[in-house]
Order: C-alpha cells, then structure tokens, then sequence
C-alpha cells in the first residue's frame, strides 16, 4: 500500500518535472526539480485530485523545499485522516 | 501632432465603500485608528469554504442606497460600489458638470480585475448547477468589465473618454494614471477614476485557495509570521482635474497626483521581481520631480504573502538607496484586506489623509522581525509626521507595476 502510494506520488512529480521515474529520490526537493512555485501548486492539486484528498493549509506554505517523499506522506496521512472519517463524503 | 504643454493634475474629492465602513472619512479613520476590517467570511457557502476570513463591506452598509430604482436591476455589487463612491467623490469636489458643456470634457477611467463576478458565478450556478435553461437577460450588462465606468458616466452625463482597465492587483493604479494623463495631455479637465472590486463569490474564492496564498487568521505584512493575504471587497472614486481648472472653480484641493511610473517585470507570472518594482517607483519619483529624500510615506503593496514583502523591501533599496531607512511605509491592507483591482484605490484614501493630516497609517499585526524586511513599517500604531510627498504601490500578478507619486495639496 505504501509502495503503491510512494510510487504514484514519485511518478506524478516526475511528470510535473518532465523527467524519469527514476530520477525521483526520496529526498529529492521540488527546487531540485526545477519545479517552480506555481508549477508546485499544480503538482499538490493533481496529487490531491488523484487520491480524493485534501491537503491542509500550511503555515506559511512553500512547496518548492518539500521533499518527494514529504508528499508521500502528506498524501497517507490524509488517506488515512479519510478512511478514518468512514470517507463518509461519499 | 499638436504639440500640448502637461498640466498639472489635482485630485478634488474622493469617496469610498470598503470593509472600514460606507464612505472615505470612514475608511480613514479606521486606517488611522488602526481598526481593522477583516472578519470571519459572510457567505452563504462559508461551511464548505477553507478560506475563513475577508475583509467585507459591513452588511449594515448598502452600497445600493440611494441608486434610482430604474438603475438598481442594471447593476452588479462591483458597478454598485463604484456608483456609491463616485457620488461621493463628485459632491464633495463641489464641481457641477452641467455647467459650460463640462461633461463632454470629462473622463471616467475605472480599474477593477475582474468585473461583475457576482453575476458570473450566479448564472453560472443556474446554468451548471441548477440545469437552468436560460440566463438572466441582463447578465451581459452587468457583468461587463466596463459596467462601472459605464453606470458612472451615464449618471452623471460624462461624455469624455470612457472605459475599464484591467491590470489585476494593479488596475486601480493604472485607471488612477490613465486619468492623470488624460488630463495632463489635455484631452480631458476633469477624470472620474479609482478601482471597484466585488468578487468574493464561490468560484473566486475556491480559486484563490487553490493558489494557497491565503491567510487563515490574519494579514501580517511585513511581519516574520506572516503567510498570506486576505480578499477584501470595495470601491474608491476620485474626482482628478488639471490644476487650472480647480483653482478657476475654487475647488478644495486635496492633493496633488504629481507623477507616476509604470513597468512589467516580463520574467514570471506571479513571482514579484525586485527590479521592475523598483524601476516603477525610480520612474515615479522622476516624473513627479522629487528627489529619494523627498518622499515620507510609502504606501506599500504590501500583501503580506511571503514573497510579495521580501521582494518589496528589496525593491525599495534598491529605488531609495540610503533613504530607504528613513522613510515611513506602511501597508493599509493589514486592515482594509486585499481589494484586488480596488485595491491602490483604498489605498490612495490613505494617502491623501496621511498628505492631508500629517499622519502615517500603521501597518497593523506586524509582531515579529523578519531580517529579510528590514525597514521602517510604521508597526501597530498611526505616526504623526509631517507628509511633504508620498508613493502609492500597486504590484499585479503578471508582473505588472503601477506607483502613483503625490504631493500636498499646492
């Protein structure tokens, strides 16, 4: 399961980067990427669109330093916070 | 071509809707006084909304009072706003414009960003939303970005130059020296200008959460925790006119617009560029003839977005040198919010009174350094001073710069 979420997730950013799977580590930032700010933003919306999620707010949000694989667990902790929930929005 | 020689423009009244209350002595005062408008959103979908806060027109001010019946159903809020305002600006100018064919020698240059976005989102959400079959007749009229410079010239028979600018968080600023212009050139006497902004609707304000640049609690510009804007609402509408033709009528003079500057960064489309912010200003201050050391207040952009303050402060190094230091700046919308396209609007209300009464509004909620805002924000409390001139900023997303320059009144 974390496998799978891991690699959509590597796989989406390395879409956004136009650059291979392959190239996406773990501690691999959007900077490193060259994925520019609003480029970024478009990034979390495809990833949130993707798995019916929604990320919180951050304080002072600034995607571009987020590692790839802070958005892997960004997107399970929202999973989880989901089924949690009962995905009772269904 | 003719050959003209530039005259000098004057502003000669003003009026405003805002957050702070239904007219410009209003917003004025809060400013001073350093209340603040923004509160939890009022809308009928706030449950379902992320975005929790705005700076609103109270809901016991109508812009609508006042507007003839024949008017009301032709209007969207933003042309409402703009109405409310300009009536304001154009009785306290004192001027009358049925006298000596004086409408056909006015202009009407209004800014707003986006226009009737209320009708938008209303018709759209009978259109998609409730499979409605038609859309309401006049959906066209009051949505058009130009309603307002339209409902504005037919109100009070001006039959000058006429038209909307359209420049995001700049259009107010641009409108403002648009009319400068007209008049300066001499294709116009008198200009009514300013911005009007309506657009917190559904559509908008999802969209705005989307580009998560907006505050949840408060806007803290220039302040190390800062981490957003918040979206306002509102109108302000000036009465400008060349030098000549106020002293002639005896007007009161409230300030002088002595100059502007206009850039475009043409590198990205919403990350600021110190650069074209700071040529903006260089080129204001040229125009208008002063000199880094003649300017005591800025009225800055100001957003309180991480990036929006930083590259701000940066810019104005950069056009001030070794003044920067020394001249007050503060950002209003701490507590008239963000009004977009009305936004150097409100702002230049502020102007006019800290250029008019020797006091500098604050920059509210500014709680902690930020090493990368290293200048003087006026925090937290009104400073009295005296204002020989000012800069008004205005910086859009698209990389578009407006700075108005103002001087007492001559």
């Amino acid at each position: 399961m974390n496998e799978t979420t891991q690699q959509q997730v590597f796989e989406m950013v390395a879409k956004a980067a136009k650059t291979d799977v392959a190239a996406i580590k773990s501690e691999t930032t959007l900077k490193d990427l060259g994925v520019a700010s609003l480029e970024a933003i478009e990034l979390i919306f495809d990833i949130e669109e993707h798995f019916d999620i929604s990320f919180p707010d951050q304080q002072g949000a600034n995607f571009d330093s987020d590692t790839a694989q802070s958005l892997v667990d960004a997107v399970q902790k929202a999973l989880d916070a989901k089924a949690a929930a009962g995905e009772g929005s269904k | 071509m003719r050959t003209v020689t530039l005259r000098r423009v004057v502003i000669t009244g003003m009026g405003a809707v805002s957050p702070l209350g239904a007219d410009a002595e209003a917003l004025w005062h809060g400013l001073r006084e350093g209340h603040s408008g923004i509160r939890p959103l009022r809308h009928v979908d706030a449950a379902r909304l992320r975005v929790k806060i705005a700076a609103q027109v109270p809901d016991d001010v109508d812009p609508t009072a006042g507007i003839d019946e024949h008017t009301l159903p032709l209007l969207d809020r933003t042309s409402a706003f703009a109405l409310h305002a300009a009536r304001e600006a154009i009785t306290q100018s004192g001027i009358d414009f049925t006298q000596a064919g004086l409408g056909a020698r006015t202009a009407v240059i209004v800014g707003t960003g986006v226009g009737g976005e209320t009708t938008q989102d209303e018709q759209s959400r009978r259109l998609y939303g409730e499979n409605a079959q038609r859309a309401h007749p006049l959906t066209i009229v009051r949505l058009m970005t130009n309603a307002s410079a339209s409902h504005i010239s037919i109100a009070w028979g001006l039959r000058g130059p006429t038209y909307a600018i359209a420049s995001a968080c700049a259009s107010a600023n641009h409108a403002i020296i648009q009319a400068a212009q007209l008049i300066r050139h001499g294709l116009a006497d008198v200009a009514i200008t300013g911005g009007t902004e309506a657009c917190l609707t559904y559509g908008a304000l999802r969209a705005w959460e989307a580009m998560r640049v907006l505050a949840d609690d408060a806007c803290r510009p220039f302040s190390g925790n800062r981490h957003g804007l918040v979206l306002a609402e509102g109108a302000a509408i000036f009465v400008l006119e060349s030098l000549e033709h106020a002293q002639a009528r005896g007007a009161v003079i409230l300030a002088e617009l002595a100059g502007s500057g206009m850039t475009a960064d043409a590198t990205d489309i919403v990350s600021p560029s110190a650069d074209g912010a700071a040529a903006a200003m260089t080129q204001a201050m040229a125009d208008a003839e002063l000199a880094p050391q003649d300017i005591d207040y800025i009225n800055a952009h100001g957003t309180g977005t991480v990036a929006n303050d930083v590259t701000e402060t940066r810019a104005i190094h950069l056009a001030f040198g070794t003044h920067a230091a020394r001249v007050a700046i503060s950002s209003t919308k701490s507590m008239h919010g963000h009004a977009l396209g009305a936004s150097g609007a409100l702002e230049l209300v502020a102007v006019i009174g800290a250029l008019r009464d020797g006091v500098v509004p604050p920059t509210v909620n500014l709680e902690q350094p930020d090493p990368a805002c290293d200048l003087d924000y006026v925090p937290n409390v009104a400073r009295q001073m005296p204002v020989r001139a000012a800069l008004s900023n205005s910086f859009a997303f698209g990389g578009l710069n407006a700075v108005l320059a103002l001087k007492r009144a001559p």
